[in-house]
């Protein structure tokens, strides 16, 4: 049976994350074009008084693009692949589609709350978790109701056995659940001491106890946001817009299992020469090296996906992206683990490299790989072939060009950062005063933010490419099986 | 099995769940720690340094401030002796940070005053010509919010049994009692500093954003 | 610059070009096989949305890295690692012993050209933040080094107090003598106390020592300060006065210094920055 022949996938909460995901992925990346201007030029702090500043404005980016742009994406793609796999349609039940307009627009809410907070400057300082506890309990509501959207879909499912990449939304879930959760213990101040501001609250966990916290939450919102949701879209993506079955069962199976298993371990990666236990930071650093399989596995599955498709990489724009995807995911994924051993992470931590590890993986993988799966998508919500290959194409070697600028730069900035910290003098004295480090990245950070900028406009391209596919694009008959349509 | 688990969701995510979370049990729990309780000498944040504090963070100082001195002799020589777990004990949230855009802070009340502060806080580059700090005008304009500090204080103090009042660590008391304790900690920064608009609104029972951070500044040894 | 003789900065490089080359090495052997290779395998039964499935063996190159990895983390863990014996802190203390020690033996007799170049070394690093790069002061927020340390800063110390480094006397009252006295006890201190011993005016020395009984009811006699109540004039504009005042600190009129009496600083750290600041008063 084929599925588009016996059921009409309802793809309305889908479109409604597709546009969230595009609107904070706009928002979130133009913060991050700012501020990234901003270290390179501080006269752009004061473009709006207390509200412009780069400390303000950074964790709008972080959560803009993480739980904005990101997760849209991840729902998105959810709410299109969990119906197909599953071989059911939402719109056989009205409780589910009920479920999910209200997980949307809940979101929504919680979204532009969180927005204002952080322009104001309410949050709680731990990094991606800085909303207060009222906007937690919104959190926990509006994640509760995707795992019913999930769950619930599943038991109603056709296709009994889970696909791979149900594997890893059902992971998804689970894993932000727990750590969400537990990262997030607050003691709300007014309800005990009767006055002061009502949405204040103070953390559960102290000092070194709270830093473990923190970085098992951190590291692993990293795994379970970052990497777990973006590897479910490309074992779908990648095998249904090239036809190419999935290389090998065994490594699925083997990636997947080991990935759930070693992640969580890692944390300590974070805290290395911190004060907490030494074996805790020994055992992140350990479990960071064999991390390395269990990530490179899913890469290699995916790119032994595509044996002998050389034509489908030429031809194909989106199978581009999604092959450069997995690509950047095996850079990031043998960085990390390097940064990770100890004597490296002696110079690297607190440098500029972090941020430049950070987004090898955000824009190479995280990015590409969202934006080819709404790519994917829209011919197929919106009857419409997509509008223009040849935009495709030059968005993707701008955006190229701006990983390659992003990444080379801070990697060049936070090397010469750690060896100028730890530099001496012929009297072995320190060589720099402070300010000298940061002086000399200054034409760094300016490369960096130009990079950024490129990624920028071709997220501005990919906007356009969406809105003309949506609107004005050529309709189609039927649905593809494999390749998108695409105009030249 | 695997494929059995593929075909009972239930199952499926109850196997998840398990591998998943003992790796945080096994890492987390034994760390509750010893090392982590307060070495002597620590003691609690006043409730103008409480307020301070939530100052640094409602400005996030810590995207580009560290407050964790690593055992290098690059480190301590430029920041002083490394940082020891006990000395967090009362830091709810911890703040060390992941980025030094600029220096670590955790000893910064050893090789800077309130002086310095104030200058630095207005604009960076008068004292530090080059400088990618912004400057924090409106910390000389915002009140600082004392009820939410003392409201803190008495949380922990009672929920988490942090040692207020007891002897030899700081006094809260009532809120009224607490409020004449930090008048008198900010009026001693306020002295030290220039800012006429700081010293008018000091005069009208005002306490600046500014006053409370450079008292949690101070206080960082 | 020996930037290699840093094992951290040469594994951080070293980790660097690992990264680059691992990952680009293994992603052009895949795209050569999208160029060369045919996907082969036999499918298994299940299809999902149009996706199959090959049954294909893992890649052995995969497999054994992961197998070798997993052994050599759990060895690491139990038996590679020094899982009780092993201290950062306590490797830090002895090296940093060691290294003191070393410093101490090397520099135990500087030169005067050693103690500037350290001393300047220090400057910028802990005090230009205060005293701007070339220890002007930057307009008035810490003390000019150009007006400090000589006779013209005694004057103005007679005429407005001097204040902020607690000593046991407290602090020294403005206005002790009119300016021409004034300059006339400054000349005698720079010749006759400080161990400068020298005056710009020394024909005024005499009439400063007629004056000096207002000041050794403070600073003594010998203007030794009385063991410790008020400043020791003999060390005036010189290393040791500076490095006196890096151990007291000064809550001054312009500002306040702090102490640097946390350990950061040697005391051979400490002279040759004193030298090097009093060598900046003119
Ligand atoms: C854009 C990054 C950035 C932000 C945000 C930032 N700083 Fe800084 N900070 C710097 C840099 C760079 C330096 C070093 C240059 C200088 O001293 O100005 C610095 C220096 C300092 C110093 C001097 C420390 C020393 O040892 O010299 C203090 C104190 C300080 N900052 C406090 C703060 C506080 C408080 C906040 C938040 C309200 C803050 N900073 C926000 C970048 C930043
Ligand atoms: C009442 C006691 C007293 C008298 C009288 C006194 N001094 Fe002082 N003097 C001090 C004290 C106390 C200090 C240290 C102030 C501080 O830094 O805390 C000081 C500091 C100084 C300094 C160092 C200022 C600096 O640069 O920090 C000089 C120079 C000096 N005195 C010279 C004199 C001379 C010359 C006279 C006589 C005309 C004099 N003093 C009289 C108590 C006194
Ligand atoms: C946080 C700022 C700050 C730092 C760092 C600092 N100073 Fe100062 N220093 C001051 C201020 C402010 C004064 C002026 C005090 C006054 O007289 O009002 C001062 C005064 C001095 C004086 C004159 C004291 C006197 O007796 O008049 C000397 C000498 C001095 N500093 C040396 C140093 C040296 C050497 C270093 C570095 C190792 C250093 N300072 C670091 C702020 C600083
Ligand atoms: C094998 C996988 C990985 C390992 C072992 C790893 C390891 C590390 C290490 C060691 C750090 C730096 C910690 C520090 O010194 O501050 C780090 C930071 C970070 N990594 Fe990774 N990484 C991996 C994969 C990824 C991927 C794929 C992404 C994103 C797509 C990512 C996102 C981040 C982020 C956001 C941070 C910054 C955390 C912070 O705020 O400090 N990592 N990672
Ligand atoms: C338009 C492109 C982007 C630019 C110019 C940009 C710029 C920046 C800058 C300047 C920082 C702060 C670095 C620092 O502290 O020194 C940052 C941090 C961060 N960005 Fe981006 N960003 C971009 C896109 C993204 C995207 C798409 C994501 C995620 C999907 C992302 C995730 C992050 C994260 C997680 C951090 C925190 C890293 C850390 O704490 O170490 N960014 N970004
Ligand atoms: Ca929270
Ligand atoms: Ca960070
Ligand atoms: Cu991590």
């Amino acid at each position: 049976m084929q599925a588009k022949d016996a059921l009409n996938y309802d793809y309305s909460v889908a479109k409604c994350f597709t546009y969230a995901a595009i609107l904070f992925g706009i928002v979130g990346m133009l913060i991050g074009v700012v501020i990234a201007y901003q270290m390179a030029f501080p006269e752009l702090n004061y473009l709006a008084g207390e509200y412009g500043t780069y400390s303000r404005l950074r964790p709008l980016h972080t959560s803009g693009v993480i739980f904005g742009f990101l997760l849209s994406g991840i729902f998105a793609t959810w709410y299109y692949v969990g119906q197909r796999v599953l071989k059911v349609s939402m719109a056989e039940s009205p409780f589910l589609m009920i479920v999910g307009k209200l997980h949307f627009w809940l979101y929504m809410i919680l979204m532009t709350i969180a927005v204002v907070n952080l322009f104001m400057g309410i949050g709680t300082s731990k990094e991606y978790a800085e909303l207060e506890w009222p906007l937690d309990i919104l959190v926990v509501v509006v994640w509760v109701l995707w795992g019913f959207s999930i769950f619930g879909l599943v038991g109603i499912r056709r296709e009994k056995t889970l696909y791979i990449s149900m594997w890893y939304y059902i992971a998804t879930f689970l894993g932000v659940a727990m750590l969400y959760l537990f990262n997030n213990m607050e003691v709300p101040t007014y309800f005990v001491a009767g006055m002061g501001k009502w949405y204040h609250s103070v953390s559960m966990y102290a000092g070194s106890n709270d830093a473990m916290v923190q970085w098992w939450y951190g590291h692993n919102a990293v795994a379970f946001v970052f990497t777990v949701p973006i590897i479910a879209m490309i074992y779908y993506f990648l095998p249904k817009e090239s036809g190419q079955p999935v290389f090998s069962y065994k490594l699925s199976l083997l990636s997947f299992w080991g990935l759930m298993f070693v992640y969580l371990w890692a944390g300590g990666h974070h805290l290395i020469y911190s004060t907490v236990p030494d074996w805790v930071q020994t055992m992140g650093s350990i479990f960071s090296i064999v991390l390395i399989l269990p990530s490179w596995g899913s890469a290699i599955n995916m790119l032994l996906t595509m044996k002998g498709q050389w034509g489908q990489l030429k031809e194909n724009p989106l199978v581009k992206f999604m092959v450069f995807a997995s690509t950047f995911y095996m850079l990031s994924t043998l960085e990390g683990p390097i940064q990770s051993i100890k004597s490296v992470n002696a110079l690297a931590h607190f440098t500029d490299w972090i941020p430049g590890h950070v987004h090898d993986g955000t824009l190479g993988w995280v990015g590409f790989m969202t934006m080819a799966a709404l790519y994917h998508m829209a011919p197929r919500m919106y009857k419409r072939e997509l509008y223009s290959k040849k935009l495709m194409e030059s968005q993707f070697w701008i955006q190229t060009t701006g990983i390659v600028m992003y990444f080379s730069s801070m990697w060049i900035a936070g090397i010469t950062q750690g060896m100028m910290w730890r530099a001496t003098d012929q009297f072995g004295n320190l060589a720099y005063s402070f300010i000298d480090t940061v002086t000399v990245l200054i034409p760094y950070y300016a490369l960096r933010a130009t990079g950024g900028l490129l990624y920028l406009i071709g997220f501005f391209m990919f906007t356009y490419n969406m809105y003309k596919t949506m609107t004005a694009s050529k309709a189609i008959e039927s649905e593809p099986q494999n390749a998108s349509p695409m105009a030249a | 099995m695997f494929h059995w688990l593929e075909k009972n969701p239930f199952f499926f995510a109850v196997g998840v769940f398990l591998v998943i979370a003992y790796a945080g049990i096994v890492t987390i729990l034994p760390d509750f720690m010893e090392s982590a309780r307060p070495v002597t000498g620590t003691k609690p944040y006043t409730v103008l340094e409480l307020a301070g504090r939530h100052v640094y963070i409602k400005d996030s100082c810590n995207a580009c401030h560290s407050q964790l001195i690593r055992p290098f002799k690059s480190e301590t020589d430029r920041y002083g002796m490394y940082s020891l777990s006990g000395e967090y004990a009362y830091d709810r949230p911890f703040l060390w940070g992941s980025k030094r855009t600029g220096p670590d802070l955790m000893r910064v009340g050893n090789y800077r005053t309130t002086d310095w502060h104030e200058y630095h806080m207005l604009d960076p580059i008068s004292v530090v010509p080059g400088s990618i700090m912004p400057a924090y005008k409106h910390m000389f304009k915002n009140n600082a919010d004392i009820e939410t500090a003392y409201a803190e204080a008495l949380t922990v103090k009672k929920v988490f049994n942090v040692p207020y009042d007891q002897a030899d660590m700081p006094q809260l008391g009532t809120y009224d009692e607490s409020k004449k304790a930090v008048m008198e900690q900010a009026a001693a920064i306020v002295a030290d500093m220039k800012s006429t608009e700081v010293k008018e609104a000091f005069k009208r029972g005002e306490i600046k954003e500014i006053v409370a951070l450079i008292a949690y500044l101070n206080s960082l040894k | 610059m020996n930037w290699l003789n840093d094992n951290v900065n040469a594994l951080a490089l070293l980790g660097a070009a690992a990264i680059l080359i691992l990952s680009i090495g293994v992603s052009l052997k895949y795209i050569k096989q999208m160029k060369t290779d045919k996907s082969t395998g036999e499918l298994t039964k299940e299809n999902w949305d149009g996706i199959g499935e090959y049954k294909n063996a893992l890649p052995i190159g995969w497999a054994l890295s992961f197998v070798g990895t997993i052994v050599w983390a759990l060895w690491y863990f139990l038996a590679g690692y020094p899982l009780a014996s092993y201290n950062k802190i306590g490797e830090y203390n002895e090296e940093v012993k060691s290294y003191n020690a070393q410093f101490e033996k090397k520099f135990a007799n500087p030169d005067q050209a050693t103690l500037m170049s350290m001393g300047e070394g220090v400057f910028l690093v802990q005090c230009a933040p205060c005293h701007g790069v070339t220890g002007d002061g930057m307009n008035g927020k810490a003390a000019n080094f150009a007006k400090w340390g000589n006779e013209e800063a005694i004057v103005a110390s007679i005429l407005n107090g001097a204040k902020g480094s607690s000593y046991p006397l407290g602090e020294m009252p403005s206005g002790l003598l009119d300016a021409e006295s004034a300059k006339a006890v400054a000349a005698y201190v720079m010749q006759e106390v400080s161990s400068v011993k020298k005056s710009k005016n020394p024909a005024l020395v005499e009439s400063g020592r007629a004056l000096w009984a207002t000041c050794a009811a403070c600073h003594g006699e010998d203007g030794k300060g009385m063991d410790g109540s008020a400043p020791d004039l003999s060390t005036y504009g010189t290393a040791k006065f500076v490095a006196n005042v890096l151990n007291m600190g000064k809550k001054g009129t312009i500002g306040n210094m702090p102490q640097f009496n946390d350990g950061r600083l040697t005391n051979i750290q400490k002279t040759a920055v004193g030298t090097y600041v009093s060598s900046l008063a003119k």
